[in-house]
């Protein structure tokens, strides 16, 4: 089943010269892992936000094509709408947190308070997330008090919390160190295997080789591929595009070594280590 | 574009995240004027650049908020939110009406600005204080008219006029350094008139 | 984090008490007085004003406040004691200066009416944690994004205030002079106060968006992490309030 339908879709920022996303069309099926790659200012976050309706809604400015997010057209929806269906976390973990709440836990109850979730619902979700994305040891804090990583960790269980069906995440582990980014991948993909629709920028590339079942590639606005991790990072173009493959990857490009019957290079430590060894022959 | 009126009542999220951060600008300018002993209040910074980004509503509401919530800290603030609106509503209609768009207009707009703010604190601080204000000079003042002329209307209202008059004329100018430094990003955030256009 | 609200938490009666009703002490404690000018129920009000503060535990709280406005007051004093048009009864003399009577009477109405309003605005904001008070008015049915922009403003203050004396104590080691000459002060003022107040209104974009998805304009009626803190007397003291100051209406038209 298509979750997400985007169609020609042209976006300019008020103010702005050049269109940001230029005729990007592709779709997702439910329950994918999507990855977004593509150097600085490729339209990453731009996209991300067109898919929760910011982009047109909150900025304005032009906009063409179609987005549709299941089953709700983006350009006729409002934000609230379609919050119920689509969470995002941002990429500055600072400036999400909301300024109103004076408590860990409640600032995750923020957004369920606005959507009208029963309270007992509030308090059972709520100690969910908490342990999902492992800042119980931190539920009576201030929001402000926390490190970067606690904050980026609070901002996903914020919107986890409100169980949307399709989850953006726009860089959401640059403020964590490897071992912090690695617990939150993980939490993301169970969340994934739980049939939610992932979608996911990142400069990371290792992780979105490991994690990711397609890759959408984004330079200038534009959609250069929509592939497995494998078919994206064996292309012999990365490089123009501001990109380096996972490290893996190179390595095996070095030696020479592709993955059996296939014209793709490892993209995993595990591809990697089955091609070297030689069993995956 | 079709300018739209400045009176809407439907604010956007960033007008109202605005208002947060001008109390704060306002806190923070005060205590700044303090710390560096400068002999004028300039706590009307954040009001002042809410109006001009968000409108008189913007402006007037921040003002209003301002005042409660210093109430929390010193309650006679509490009693001064009518001037601090009168401020606010002021500021964005001028803004609106381009009176704020150079800097010699500018301070023209401080001029203005001040002598709003001096009429509606006058009658507070008759009713309040008997017409006093606090500050040394304009009490000294004060003292001095209502020696010669018996007047307690004319005292006050000079008592008033030499502290607010210098401070909004400041104050807008600092206001109107920052707005200027600010990315057009930014300052067409608020303004809530824009439509989407279409590029199909 | 520093609050900049004067709220403590302590466990007293007047704690206890809905916020609501003790905002409506406000009005009931401004208005009687007016409704009914003389001096003993100004004094009247001030005591059981005093009495609730010191019920609240809370009294010592309120001497930097009154310690400020002590200061006003005397200035109020002296000005109106020896210059007010209206002075004619000598009262007493200290050297070249003379004291009259009437605006000695004048001055001591002002400080009773300050004293009295000070006072009971404290009541509700030492006994008061302002998020309960908003959250209070919102279950009434104050616009929740009103109720937000309030509450978030005792957060954004504190964390203004840290970015800025960051820059301050930065500015001051690259050898910002902050002292001395008024234009030196001055000069310092914009470099001071102008990065933080960039940040903070660039912020507010990210933040607003950040709001947007959680749901800040749903149309669906809010719940509340809290259940609703259940309040013994509400009623009858709001009522007892409303039924007082019908009666000191009706003393001062039928009397
Ligand atoms: N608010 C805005 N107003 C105008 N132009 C903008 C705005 N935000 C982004 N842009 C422009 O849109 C384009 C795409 O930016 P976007 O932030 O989507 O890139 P990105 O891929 O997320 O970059 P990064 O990796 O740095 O996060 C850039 O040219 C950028 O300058
Ligand atoms: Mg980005």
């Amino acid at each position: 089943m298509k979750k997400i339908i985007v169609e020609g879709l042209k976006y300019k920022y008020p103010l702005a010269d050049s269109l940001a996303l230029n005729d990007v069309t592709f779709d997702i099926k439910q329950g994918e892992f999507i990855g977004i790659i593509g150097k600085n200012l490729a339209g990453k976050s731009t996209l991300c936000q067109a898919l929760v309706g910011l982009v047109p809604h909150f900025y304005k400015g032009a906009y063409g094509g179609k987005v549709i997010v299941d089953g709700l057209e983006v350009k006729n929806h409002s934000i609230a709408d379609l919050s119920l269906k689509v969470g995002m976390v941002f990429q500055n973990p600072f400036t999400q947190v909301t300024g109103s709440k004076t408590t860990v836990y409640e600032e995750i109850a923020f957004g369920l308070e606005n959507i009208g979730i029963p309270r007992t619902e509030i308090i059972e979700r709520i100690d969910s997330v908490l342990d999902l994305l492992n800042i119980e040891q931190v539920k009576d804090h201030n929001p402000f008090d926390l490190s970067g990583g606690q904050m980026q960790r609070m901002a996903i269980a914020s919107i986890i919390a409100m169980k949307p069906d399709i989850l953006v995440l726009d860089e959401p582990t640059s403020q964590l160190d490897p071992a912090g980014s690695e617990e939150v991948f993980q939490a993301i993909q169970s969340l994934s295997k739980q049939g939610i629709t992932v979608i996911l920028a990142e400069h990371k590339m290792e992780k979105i080789a490991q994690y990711c079942d397609r890759v959408l590639l984004l330079n200038n606005g534009k959609v250069v591929d929509f592939d497995t991790p494998g078919k994206i990072f064996s292309r012999e173009d990365l490089e123009g595009y501001g990109l380096t493959a996972p490290v893996y990857t190179r390595v095996c490009k070095a030696l020479g070594v592709k993955k059996a019957g296939t014209d793709e290079y490892p993209v995993t430590l595990e591809e990697a280590e089955r091609v070297l060894r030689g069993d995956g022959a | 574009m079709k300018k739209q009126s400045m009176w809407s009542l439907r604010l956007s999220t960033a007008a109202l995240v605005l208002i947060p951060v001008a109390v704060g600008v306002n806190y923070i300018g005060k205590l700044l004027a303090a710390l560096l002993k400068l002999p004028l209040w300039l706590d009307s910074i954040g009001t002042v650049l809410a109006a001009m980004l968000g409108g008189p509503i913007v402006g007037a509401l921040a003002g209003a908020i301002n005042n409660i919530i210093y109430g929390f800290t010193d309650p006679i603030s509490f009693v001064y939110a009518i001037t601090s609106v009168a401020i606010g509503l002021v500021v964005g209609i001028l803004f609106y009406k381009g009176f704020i768009s150079s800097w010699g207009k500018v301070l023209v707009a401080g001029l203005i600005i001040g002598l709003v703010a001096t009429v509606v604190s006058t009658p507070i601080n008759i009713g309040f204080w008997g017409g006093t204000t606090g500050n040394v000079w304009g009490d000294a003042l004060y003292t001095f008219v209502l020696a010669k002329t018996d007047s307690t209307w004319l005292a006050s209202l000079l008592d008033e006029i030499v502290v607010d008059i210098p401070d909004k004329i400041v104050v807008v100018l600092v206001s109107y350094g920052i707005f200027k430094g600010l990315p057009q990003n930014v300052v067409q955030l608020y303004t809530n008139n824009q439509k989407i256009e279409t590029l199909d | 984090m520093k609050s900049i609200s004067l709220y403590e938490e302590k466990a007293s009666f007047v704690h206890d008490v809905d916020p609501i009703t003790k905002l409506w002490y406000i009005p009931f404690a401004i208005l009687i007085p007016i409704i009914l000018p003389s001096f003993t129920i100004s004094f009247l009000f001030i005591g059981l004003s005093l009495v609730l503060l010191l019920g609240a535990k809370v009294i010592r709280k309120t001497i930097p406040v009154f310690g400020f406005v002590f200061l006003i007051l005397i200035t109020v004093v002296l000005i109106q004691g020896m210059f007010k048009p209206e002075n004619e009864t000598v009262l007493f003399q200290i050297g070249p200066l003379t004291m009259y009577k009437e605006g000695l009477l004048f001055a001591l109405t002002i400080t009773l009416r300050v004293i009295n309003i000070i006072c009971a605005f404290m009541i509700l904001v030492l006994t008061t944690k302002p998020s309960d008070l908003v959250e209070a008015l919102v279950r009434k049915g104050m616009s929740p994004r009103i109720g937000y922009v309030i509450v978030s403003v005792f957060q954004i203050i504190p964390e203004m205030m840290a970015t800025m004396s960051t820059i301050t104590d930065a500015q001051r080691a690259r050898g910002m002079e902050t002292e001395g000459k008024l234009l030196v002060r001055i000069k310092a003022f914009i470099p001071l106060l102008g990065p933080v107040v960039l940040g903070s209104l660039i912020n507010t974009k990210e933040r607003a968006m950040a709001l947007e998805v959680r749901g800040f304009n749903s149309q669906a009626p809010k719940t509340y992490l809290y259940e609703e803190k259940t309040y013994q007397f509400s009623k009858v003291l709001q009522i007892g309030m409303l039924l007082l100051t019908m009666a000191a209406v009706s003393w001062r038209i039928f009397l």
